[in-house]
């Protein structure tokens, strides 16, 4: 009688009674995880780079170490009382309410330390590296360039057709994105306002083998592909929607998120999006003198803050938060300590940010470990490869092959989780396997859902980021099937946590973080 | 780019001097490269007073006159004067508003300079080195024009002594921190730049911190050595120009360790000079003029460098610039008469620029504004803005590094034009030539279409109009087809001698618009058509 025996080790710990799952197989598990596609071949990505270094030190700050980072930068550190408090340890810049909403509701995740292995201070190396997701500087190709290589062979000669008659990628503004560099040609479709109409005159040129044909080549492809991929746009955002109130029209990437939503849901098949914030290298006069937590930088992050925060709200009201992800970049960080002009000079590595409401997690990593001692030129270092940022994504929410990843990058690629709490709908039978936390981030409560083989004697515990236990869950024997086993937090300090399950024949366990 | 098909490198790497033929395509080459849009005039002089007189010509910098206040709310110089010596008013509010005022005068100017239609490289020399030091506008535009005149003064000057005095130029210590950077708090801002971009080059990282040319040990003791300049009389009401400073008090005096990349050596403490000290050293390293000769090749020639290339004709601009103890001048006369120069592998290998799309059309068509200065300052400010939207906003290049066209590889120039860009430049042909043009104050400049036809070898001739026109606008022969199309267009299909009536009863009674309208109309349209052609988006 496994029921009885289970039901009476339920009050032993702070559990509410877990469910056994398998005759409704999982109807009780968050409706999200079934709205999503049954493939990726719909999702999109968004991708907004923070150009010019982003000062990671002011943005998630580090709150364990704020007595060191007063040391380090006292002309700008933020004021203790004005950062916004996700967790124990980790607050936002004050002008990040809206970031700090979409953490809240598991909308946003942070990887801590983004950066890549021996950094070079140079804007315009490391804005190539970031952008061909390659160390060696004899690439020319860009990270998703080489992706769309791979698979859609023959461009730009074949394209658009009838099987992609849209751009694969588009890059909002003027300028076309170095990410999407092909080998020849750029994959990315500058647009500046989607609801222009184009309608060029073209007239075919050929190649003949010089410099000069090369370039009427390209150029009537270009005039050729305007006038195509111009009418699919139009189409789309004239066919589209938007609906959240939230939008700032004064806000430059809230006017272009919105028009990437209006694409979006017009119907634009194209896979990635991209967007530019210009501004981040604050080298001089990075905060007001009288309130850190005004001046330039703030005014990029509460641009940042702001548009994100709307677009994830119009996603949600379009009902297409499950097929649109965004990520952040930046060439690198900033120095940890200050200089004389209120500003900060270049340096290593930075966190970077996820958001929608796929994100895997709150915060992955740990804070930058900052002392008192001012060393010249210090940056923080780097603990996530971007290459391994950059490949998680393709693998989480592009459901690319890791053979084909791998071949995308010069090292030996490892995976994280960043966008893969939607991927349930999709392999269905892979995440059976495996334990899942939801909500995560977690405010008062959260559920674990612990898929069983055999009925077994199970060990469920709550741990802190150094292994001390915190909470005991649950102890006892559980049933063959999937169980949801519900977990009250609210007495818990805000941070990250590890939930341990430990039964005889396997040891797992999955983070989550609790959050106000 | 890289090509579809392996593409046809240049047969000749001479440096030595072209001896070749010299008929409209070189000369109109030579003159393509080295100006902003040559008329059909010009390229005929070119022809018959010969390479090397032409080149000479080329290399000579004429004296410019300074901006002068058009609009009354400059508040301190009078309307028609020059402000560049003038104070600001004391009170901030009313400061700013002269502030916007001059810096309005001098977007206007600039553009006033490119659309002169002198036989020289200076503008495109000019941009050279705005696109090199890549410095923005700053908030006191007597900085700013000081700066930008350092850069025109000596654009064919000794290079090595451009730098020293950007180094310490009021425009540039604001751009990149110079003006902070003190003993207490070094700013590595400018040190880096100065090595990364400025006069070394950044080489591949060959170990931490290490780029091949310089390490970052060499960026942290530069900012030392250029510790205590500050900037003085920015916007003041008694000071006629804000000055560079030199402050010993926050002047790091230690002695700064470089790396073996310069041979270990020393910099010892040497005040207000230990700067220039400092540029002395970088300029003995022989890659300082590799550096600077690739990237005058990439701007003037072609992006390509290949092996070959690098090899010669790299090598031996630089081993002339060092011959000549980094005098740029004798460098470019070299490059202009050379064999490889004219190589017809070259023609058309460069993407128009922005800056190069607008003045190739107004000045290859010897088109000005010829209102009043209030009038044609507002014109040659909505051509600043046109440039702005195609990417090319002429004082604020979009990084240190400059744009991104010339030096982004692999695409290089081809960044210029995009789906967006495509676009504005079709819209702007339209603009300058079909519709209005640029509208203010009840007048109206566009493409002086009559003046232009009247300035070909034969007008009344359409085969030669229309032969002459891709001789001025495009950098190779265009193919039957298009010139059909072209000529089509200029006699409204009909027979050629119907061109020729119109174009003569033109000249017969030129004031008369009856007659003069109709020619006017079908050059602006074969112009638009040229405009929005391929082959014009490459020079």
């Amino acid at each position: 009688m496994k029921r009885r025996k289970f039901l009476k080790n339920v009050s032993l710990a702070s559990v509410s009674a877990p469910i056994l799952l398998n005759d409704i197989k999982l109807q009780g598990i968050a409706k999200k995880l079934f709205d999503v596609p049954k493939s990726a071949e719909d999702r999109v990505l968004v991708i907004i780079r923070l150009n010019g270094g982003n000062d990671g030190l002011n943005t998630v700050i580090p709150l364990d170490q704020y007595d060191q980072l007063v040391v380090q930068r006292p002309n700008i550190i933020i004021e203790e009382t004005a950062i916004l408090p996700l967790t124990a340890e980790v607050g936002f810049h004050p002008v990040m309410t809206g970031m700090k909403n979409m953490f809240n509701a598991g909308k946003l995740g942070i990887i801590q330390n983004v950066g890549y292995p021996e950094q070079n201070r140079s804007h315009f190396r490391s804005m190539d590296i970031w952008s061909t997701g390659m160390l060696n500087p004899n690439e020319t190709r860009g990270w998703l360039g080489r992706h769309f290589d791979a698979n859609y062979p023959n461009y730009p000669e074949d394209y658009p057709n009838a099987t992609y008659p849209d751009p694969f990628a588009i890059s909002m503004g003027f300028e076309v994105s170095s990410t999407c560099q092909g080998l020849m040609a750029n994959f990315s479709h500058a647009v500046s306002d989607p609801f222009a109409t184009v309608n060029l005159i073209s007239s075919a040129q050929v190649n003949d083998g010089t410099y000069f044909g090369d370039h009427m080549a390209y150029l009537s492809t270009l005039i050729e592909q305007t006038n195509e991929y111009g009418d699919q746009i139009n189409s789309a955002a004239n066919a589209g929607n938007t609906l959240s109130t939230l939008y700032d029209s004064n806000n430059p990437i809230a006017v272009q998120l919105r028009y990437v939503a209006q694409m979006i849901s017009g119907g634009l098949k194209s896979k990635v999006y991209i967007l530019n914030i210009n501004g981040f290298d604050t080298h001089d006069g990075q905060v007001n003198p009288t309130n850190h937590s005004t001046g330039v930088h703030a005014d990029l992050l509460k641009t940042l803050s702001d548009a994100v925060h709307a677009f994830q709200d119009d996603l949600q009201l379009l009902n297409l938060e499950h097929r649109v992800a965004g990520m952040t970049f930046s060439e690198f960080g900033r120095q940890i300590a200050s200089n004389a002009s209120d500003g900060t000079d270049h340096g290593d590595a930075a966190p970077l940010f996820l958001f929608g409401a796929c994100v895997s997690s709150g915060i992955m990593g740990q804070n930058p470990t900052v002392t008192n001692q001012i060393v010249n030129q210090a940056g923080i270092p780097m603990q996530v490869d971007f290459r391994d940022v950059y490949a998680s994504v393709l693998k989480d929410w592009f459901q690319v092959d890791t053979t084909e990843i791998q071949t995308l990058f010069e090292h030996s690629v490892t995976y994280y989780p960043v966008l893969n709490s939607c991927n349930l709908g999709i392999k269905e039978e892979d995440e059976l396997q495996s334990l899942l936390l939801y909500p995560n981030p977690a405010t008062t409560s959260t559920t674990l859902r612990l898929p069983m083989d055999k009925e077994e004697r199970v060990s469920i515990r709550i741990v802190d980021i150094n292994g001390r236990e915190v909470q005991s869950v649950y102890e006892g024997e559980l049933a063959s099937g999937v169980h949801a086993i519900h977990m009250d937090v609210a007495n818990l300090k805000y941070g990250n946590y590890v939930v341990q399950v430990q039964r005889k024949t396997k040891n797992e366990k999955i983070q989550f973080i609790r959050v106000q | 780019m890289i090509p579809n098909q392996p593409i046809e490198e240049p047969v000749s790497l001479s440096m030595s001097p072209y001896t070749g033929p010299c008929t409209k395509a070189q000369a109109a080459h030579l003159l393509r490269r080295t100006m902003f849009g040559a008329t059909n005039q010009q390229i005929l002089s070119a022809v018959s007073n010969g390479m090397a007189a032409t080149v000479s010509s080329l290399l000579q910098l004429p004296s410019v006159s300074p901006p002068v206040t058009y609009d009354p709310a400059d508040g301190i110089s009078a309307v028609g004067t020059t402000w560049i010596n003038s104070v600001y008013p004391v009170n901030a509010t009313a400061a700013q508003t002269t502030e916007t005022t001059r810096l309005l005068s001098l977007a206007a100017w600039s553009m006033q300079r490119l659309n002169n239609q002198q036989l020289s490289i200076v503008e495109k020399m000019t941009l050279f080195w705005i696109n090199h030091f890549g410095a923005t506008a700053t908030f006191d535009s007597r900085a700013t024009y000081n700066y930008h005149m350092l850069l025109r003064n000596n654009a064919l000057g000794n290079f090595k002594q451009l730098v020293k005095d950007v180094t310490i130029d009021p425009c540039m210590l604001l751009f990149l921190n110079g003006a902070t950077n003190n003993v207490f708090s070094p700013n590595e801002n400018y040190a880096r730049e100065l090595l990364e971009l400025f006069t070394i080059g950044k080489g591949p990282q060959i170990g931490p911190g290490d780029y091949s040319h310089y390490t970052e040990e060499d960026v942290a003791a530069g900012a030392k050595i250029l510790t205590g300049y500050i900037v003085d009389g920015l916007r003041s009401d008694t000071m006629t120009s804000p000055v560079a400073t030199f402050l010993s008090l926050l002047h790091d005096n230690t002695n700064k360790q470089l790396s073996y990349h310069f041979g270990n050596a020393t910099v010892s403490s040497a005040g207000a000079t230990e700067y220039s000290n400092y540029i002395d050293i970088i300029f003995q390293q022989p890659q300082v003029a590799t550096y600077i000769c690739t990237k005058l090749y990439r701007y003037f020639v072609n992006y390509d460098i290949t092996p070959a290339v690098q090899a010669t004709v790299i090598q031996e601009m630089a081993s002339t610039l060092i011959a000549n103890n980094y005098s740029i001048l004798p460098v470019m006369q070299e490059l202009l008469t050379s064999q490889h120069f004219y190589d017809v592998a070259l023609r058309g290998s460069i993407i128009r620029g922005p800056i190069e799309i607008l003045f190739g059309k107004l000045n290859a068509t010897s088109s000005a504004p010829t209102f009043n200065l209030e009038t044609n300052a507002n014109m040659y400010l909505s051509t600043y803005f046109f440039g702005e939207t195609m990417g090319q906003a002429y004082l604020a290049p979009p990084s240190v590094a400059g744009w991104s066209a010339y030096y982004q590889a692999p695409a290089f120039s081809q960044l210029w034009v995009n789906s967006t860009h495509i676009k504005t430049r079709f819209d702007l042909a339209a603009y300058l030539t079909i519709f209005t043009g640029i509208a203010f104050n009840n007048q109206n400049f566009k493409i002086n279409a009559l003046a232009f036809v009247n300035g070909l070898s034969v007008p009344s001739d359409p085969v030669i109009v229309i032969n002459d026109i891709c001789e001025v606008f495009c950098p190779k022969p265009i193919n039957a087809i298009q010139k059909a199309v072209l000529k089509s267009i200029l006699t409204g299909g009909l027979p050629d001698f119907e061109w020729t009536v119109d174009y003569n009863a033109y000249l017969a009674d030129p004031t008369n618009i009856n007659v003069s309208t109709p020619v006017r109309q079908k050059v602006e349209q074969v112009l638009f058509r040229v405009f929005v052609m391929p082959e014009f988006q490459t020079i």
